[in-house]
């Protein structure tokens, strides 16, 4: 080779573009005082292709699960707002997507072999020319996420449904969404939507996904439980069949068997009949928010007393149900309880814990717990969001955290 | 929101054929004003023991052979028009870049890297009196 020059941070390519022959290999090696001997016979010549650039295609790192998943043959959507920064979905999952660079050149060499690769029963030397593709100096990053769902329950939210008689429901310009529609708005995966919906007690009611107003989801609930109550069942086999039967002409059959999903879990026994077991943690946890929506605070012995009258007869209510959506105040007195839903509260970390610590300065870690669990990424726990975001200090022989900027 | 697909390669792997990749230090340059592409860049040799050695201009480079931890997927940008749909609309639309709806190209996904070689030692230089002809 000759012409070539370079200081140790530059190394300097030759221009003839000629094809190398095995003959011209041997005598590179020869000047760079290399033992043929002690090399395998197939030599690569590595030289960049006509279309060399970084133009046309990137680079995307994946883990061995979404490795798989590609490999798979499933598809993947980037999807991105114009003032949100992109996310890339599988069917399942949500990852960020960020741009990574880096300081070394990522050259892409598609026929390039490894000794593993090459043909190990040829003893006689051999050339093999190969392209450089492109190269790289940046690639896409991906980081899994908590996908942004709040905005579902928003876009919901701004048209319930209030039951099929309700005259709402025949002026249609009222906004209404498919799965599709929420797919091209929200930035998670299906399945991340679909869990989502099944959570907030959405129903597709002729095609189009809608949240119940609360009244009208307690006005079902009451219809089952009262049923329930009147034939002397169990709250755990609640037959499928006759509780149609009997509360179709009340409510269409298809929100009473949405009513019974939400609520309860179905099986079928031996017999092939289809029943329902209604989640007792559930049913309480609606009637508690039924109160304690229209009462800023709610003296919490009062509370107790009228919440578990409240409930269907045989059910019993405990203040653990109402984890996440109520908040107490033993400081307080009276002691009181008021609504806090974590639903409600800000999705951004720092925020959120703005907002809690806005509502009560210290808190312990029982009961800050069920309002960050959420925020938790993949490799975080409720102890490590703690440590970050908050101040510990003992109040009282108890361990309490609070702002670790002054709150406003 | 626009919403860019990733396509899997049609074949039955859906990742496509495996792909290699080097990784060098420091910065390639060309001599002359032909620039980069359609030029040499190295002999690619390996030892019996398998280490790879490459010779660019007057230097050695010694390295080895990694697997990536975390593979890259090569992902070839492509217009995708929508089905059935070759108006002068949708090239107008091409034509102004990402529209409000779905964008109008995608990627595929082309090749996947499993392994790379890194050429991370300082390059030996090849000191000798160069002859004119070889």
């Amino acid at each position: 080779m000759d012409g070539v020059s370079a200081s140790p941070a530059q190394l300097s390519t030759v221009t003839p573009s000629s094809m190398r022959t095995l003959q011209e290999i041997h005598a590179t090696l020869q000047v760079a005082k290399l033992d043929p001997a002690e090399l395998q016979p197939v030599a690569q010549c590595l030289s960049f292709s006509e279309s060399f650039s970084s133009e046309d295609y990137c680079l995307l790192e994946v883990d061995d699960t979404l490795c798989k998943y590609i490999e798979s043959g499933q598809s993947l959507t980037i999807r991105g707002d114009l003032d949100e920064h992109a996310v890339l979905c599988s069917e399942d999952k949500t990852f960020d997507l960020k741009m990574a660079d880096t300081s070394n050149m990522l050259l892409i060499v598609p026929d390039c072999r490894t000794p593993n690769q090459l043909a190990s029963d040829s003893s006689t030397d051999q050339l093999i020319h190969c392209q450089i593709y492109g190269f790289a100096k940046s690639y896409w990053e991906l980081k899994i996420s908590r996908p942004k769902l709040k905005k579902l329950k928003k876009l919901l939210m701004e048209n319930q449904y209030e039951g099929p008689s309700s005259a709402k429901e025949r002026n249609s310009t009222y906004p209404k969404y498919t799965k599709e529609d929420l797919m091209e708005t929200i930035q998670a995966s299906e399945q991340e939507i679909m869990q989502q919906l099944q959570l907030i007690h959405a129903c597709r009611i002729e095609g189009y996904w809608r949240i119940l107003e609360f009244d009208y989801e307690m006005k079902l609930l009451n219809h089952v439980t009262q049923l329930a109550d009147s034939e002397s069942w169990s709250f755990s086999k609640i037959p499928l069949t006759i509780c149609l039967q009997e509360l179709e002409l009340l409510e269409p059959r298809e929100m009473i068997e949405h009513c019974l999903n939400c609520y309860g879990k179905q099986y079928t026994n031996e017999a092939g009949k289809v029943f329902y077991a209604l989640n007792e943690d559930e049913v309480c946890k609606s009637n508690a928010l039924m109160l304690l929506r229209n009462a800023v605070k709610f003296n919490l012995s009062e509370f107790e007393e009228v919440w578990q009258q409240s409930v269907p007869e045989g059910m019993s209510t405990r203040l653990d149900q109402l984890e996440g959506v109520a908040l107490v105040d033993r400081n307080s007195r009276p002691q009181v309880i008021f609504q806090l839903n974590v639903e409600d509260l800000s999705e951004s970390t720092q925020e959120r814990f703005n907002s809690l610590f806005h509502i009560r300065a210290k808190w312990t870690e029982e009961d800050i717990a069920p309002y960050i669990r959420g925020l938790c990424g993949e490799k975080q726990t409720i102890g490590t969001l703690l440590t970050k975001y908050a101040r510990s200090s003992m109040q009282n022989g108890v361990k309490v955290f609070n702002s670790r900027r002054p709150v406003s | 929101m626009v919403r860019i697909r990733i396509q899997p390669h049609r074949s039955e792997g859906g990742s496509g054929p495996e792909w290699l990749m080097s990784e060098l230090q420091g910065e390639i340059e060309a001599l002359g004003h032909s620039g980069l592409p359609g030029n040499l860049m190295g002999d690619l040799h390996f030892s019996t023991e398998g280490i790879p050695i490459l010779i660019i201009g007057h230097h050695i480079l010694y390295s080895k052979i990694s697997h990536l931890e975390r593979p890259f997927v090569v992902l070839v940008k492509k217009i995708c028009t929508r089905a059935g749909a070759e108006s002068a609309i949708e090239t107008e639309r091409v034509e102004q870049g990402v529209g409000e709806e779905s964008a109008s190209f995608c990627y595929h996904v082309t090749a996947i890297i499993k392994k790379k070689i890194i050429f991370k030692t300082h390059p030996k230089p090849i000191i000798t009196n160069v002859p004119k002809k070889l």
